[in-house]
């Protein structure tokens, strides 16, 4: 057995040993405070048992293993529904950044351990009602204030915001300067006078997003984590941190096999589904899509065992597989017909048609929205020239709003 | 078999497009479609040279001991440059046929020539749309073998076959040497395949195998070859995103590359998905030759690499414009290539069902 092998084998038994304090079964019912508060016992547990910042050195708590460790053990955690959406974002992105750009060491190492133990969540304030996509349009400003800054204005989707401790934010400091030109990365206290978090609620039901206001929110310049106009630079390592994460080609919905499963009960004017072509022919295209992704995903993994690195295919994944998740949803529901009504808001969109048709539209915007990915994609990957950008080079200030 | 090529692998792969592209142009494909009965004879001599006839046949007949990983590579290189014989494929799944269900005195009599190219081989094992006929055209009675196997590609200048028969109510695969057997050319898009009618009338052929394995082992066959063409079809569809792509730089309109309107650029970028997904499941497919699961990855790299080299012999065209559709540019040759490979192996009706039926269990 390789040593990732038995990598694996031992965190999918760990894995399997939490499911009865902390799978589907044990979440199931409860009010999304009680299921924060076992997803921070849960993040506990994961630490205490070295699953934690498994890629990250250890002198900030991490286990100093590689991107594949990571990976392996993620893939055996995401079978299970654990409560660990809460942290994704605050390991995934932010912390990361603090760790690599925070000036105050032992202020970084304190924060750093307590968000891997769960203790303390993270979010990250980018998008704005201007602009998600258009990342470096962003309006929200800082001042110099005295010795520090001073914040004003509004960020919105931010995720976990309304629990979140911290936040790592990009601002205006120079409207006078080409728009990439002019921001500064800091972090801020989420609990500082002047913050106001107010939850969305989006159209699944639920509210894991947040408009976020600051008045005249004053913080001191050892917040800041970039030169001053260097936090476009800094936003996109953020973005590049994460490039190789546990991927799903189901699309974070239903795996195919419960497909078959309806297709096999249910009839279609009389004749099995399964036997109806249109519907066979839907299964054949969704295994045959599913299965070059997987192909592909396997292909990075055993590059990355062998000290390559993986091609550029893999920013497929999310645009692929998100948008034939939605397609297949709409037709497990008309298989269902008038059985398909019957909502529960608070399912799953991992074992649920209708919840993973109705959140699709939210995988297929947020963190890179299909145009923006095919864009990338077109321009990063196959050398096509960037859109015409009728703000290139122009002063914020002179841009029209 | 990994999925990671190793050094041999890339250097096969390197090097067999090394050649095709010195070699093959589009000037020499172009008049194929005119005439009757020729095929592109320098892709076959380069094959034979290659010894890309012999890679994935065993050392003790002639041949290298690769695999289907192998043979693969070649395949896509060749549907690059627009393969200029379909014998590669066909003479391969005569090969593994008689290698696989064989006897020792076939194996012996056709192996060595199949191996070196100097014996081309065809597969008749469909009737119209149905790849695999539960009751076959052609009839087997005491080694005699009657009926006409329609548009077999290759079939014009096959020197053996291997069919598909009805042998009494059972199939049976059968091994059929084609000398003085009636061939009638059949005219078709993509002229060069030299797709011919075979009219067999009480010719010898040997029984490979009867009954139900018969037909697992036609179905199996057929998976092979189908696995090879799904990476000759990657390889058209990727030199289309090529070309697509390399236009898309260089023709301007409205003052900018075309490339630059998010209508082009997306559709470009599809193909890009589409053909790294239909690379991923072929490689993968070929890598499992052998498993449980042979069959399942052989029809989802199938389906993938025809709707791959299909949409991107649509769009290409589509993002050229007028100069598209010239007979000069040559897309056509592409267009014709892609459907004509989507419906050789088998079609996508037929491996959709083959699919459906393993990952759900065979329908009632």
């Amino acid at each position: 057995m390789s040593d990732l092998e038995a990598y694996r084998t031992k965190a999918a038994a760990w894995c399997a040993s939490m499911v009865p304090d902390f799978g589907r079964a044990a979440r199931k019912g409860l009010t999304v405070d009680e299921d924060l508060a076992l997803g921070r016992r849960y993040q506990r547990a994961k630490f205490d048992a070295g699953y934690a910042g498994i890629n990250w050195p250890t002198e900030f708590g991490g286990q100093g293993l590689g991107h594949i460790e990571k990976i392996t053990f993620e893939a055996e955690e995401m079978q299970h529904g654990f409560p660990n959406v809460y942290f994704d974002i605050s390991l995934g992105m932010p912390v990361p950044v603090l760790m690599q750009f925070g000036s105050d060491r032992d202020f970084v190492k304190e924060r750093v351990l307590k968000a891997l133990r769960g203790e303390e969540i993270w979010c990250q304030l980018f998008s704005e009602p201007s602009g998600g996509t258009d990342l470096a349009g962003l309006r929200t400003r800082a001042e110099t204030d005295g010795n520090g800054w001073k914040i004003n204005g509004q960020k919105v989707w931010t995720s976990w915001a309304q629990y979140s401790d911290y936040g790592v934010i990009v601002v205006r400091t120079d409207p006078t300067v080409a728009k990439h030109k002019g921001l500064t990365y800091f972090w801020v206290d989420m609990k500082a006078p002047g913050v106001t978090v107010r939850p969305i609620k989006l159209a699944g039901g639920d509210s894991h997003v947040n408009e976020v206001f600051f008045d005249d929110v004053k913080i001191s310049d050892d917040h800041r984590m970039s030169p001053v106009g260097g936090g476009f630079a800094v936003a996109m390592t953020t973005l590049m941190i994460e490039r190789y994460i546990a991927t799903d080609s189901a699309g974070f919905g239903p795996h195919l096999d419960l497909f078959v499963d309806l297709a096999k009960d249910l009839r279609i004017n009389g004749r099995p589904a399964i036997e109806d072509g249109r519907i066979r022919q839907q299964i054949a295209r969704n295994y045959a899509m599913r299965s070059g992704l997987d192909s592909i995903n396997r292909r990075a993994r055993l590059m990355m065992e062998a000290g390559m690195t993986p091609g550029p295919e893999g920013s497929l994944n999310k645009l692929v597989a998100v948008r034939s998740r939605q397609k297949l949803s709409e037709l497990a529901l008309d298989l269902q017909g008038t059985g398909a009504f019957l909502f529960d808001e608070h399912a799953s969109p991992k074992d649920d048609w209708a919840s993973s048709w109705i959140n699709a539209p939210t995988g297929r915007i947020a963190g890179g929205s299909d145009e923006t990915l095919l864009n990338t994609i077109a321009e990063r990957i196959l050398g096509l020239p960037q859109d015409h950008r009728p703000d290139k080079g122009v002063p914020f200030n002179q841009i029209p709003a | 078999m990994s999925i990671l090529h190793d050094e041999g692998q890339q250097a096969i792969a390197s090097e067999s497009r090394r050649i095709l592209e010195a070699r093959i142009s589009k000037d020499d494909l172009l008049p194929l479609l005119e005439e009757s009965g020729r095929y592109h004879e320098g892709f076959w001599t380069i094959a034979k040279e290659q010894g890309w006839t012999a890679l994935a046949l065993p050392e003790a007949y002639g041949g290298l001991s690769l695999g289907l990983v192998e043979m693969g590579l070649i395949a896509h290189q060749a549907g690059r440059t627009l393969s200029g014989a379909p014998f590669l494929t066909s003479g391969f799944g005569v090969a593994k046929a008689i290698q696989l269900y064989g006897s020792e005195a076939q194996k012996h009599r056709w192996l060595p020539g199949l191996a070196s190219g100097e014996i081309i081989g065809a597969i008749c094992f469909a009737a119209g749309a149905d790849p695999l006929p539960s009751t076959p055209p052609l009839a087997l009675v005491d080694g005699r073998l009657n009926g006409v196997a329609s548009a077999v590609s290759g079939g014009n200048a096959a020197d053996v076959a291997v069919v598909l028969a009805n042998a009494g109510g059972q199939p049976a695969l059968a091994l059929v040497e084609l000398s003085g057997v009636k061939r009638e050319l059949v005219e078709s898009f993509d002229n060069s395949r030299l797709i011919a009618d075979l009219h067999f009338a009480s010719t010898n052929a040997e029984a490979i195998t009867t009954g139900e394995a018969a037909r697992a082992a036609a179905l199996h066959i057929l998976a092979l070859q189908a696995v090879v063409t799904a990476h000759e079809q990657t390889g058209g569809a990727e030199v289309l995103m090529e070309i697509a792509r390399d236009y898309a730089l260089t023709r301007k309109a409205f003052g900018q590359p075309i490339g630059a309107f998010q209508s082009i650029k997306h559709r470009i970028t599809e193909l890009y998905g589409l053909v790294e997904l239909a690379r991923a499941n072929a490689i993968h497919a070929a890598a499992r030759e052998g498993q449980h699961d042979f069959i399942t990855a052989a029809a989802a790299a199938r389906l993938s690499a025809t709707e791959a080299y299909d949409t991107a012999a649509r769009d290409c065209v589509q993002i050229h414009g007028g100069i598209g559709v010239t007979w000069e540019i040559g897309l056509h040759l592409h267009m014709r290539r892609a459907r004509t490979l989507a419906l050789e192996q088998g079609g996508p009706f037929f491996w959709e069902d083959v699919l459906v039926d393993r990952i759900a269990g065979a329908a009632a």
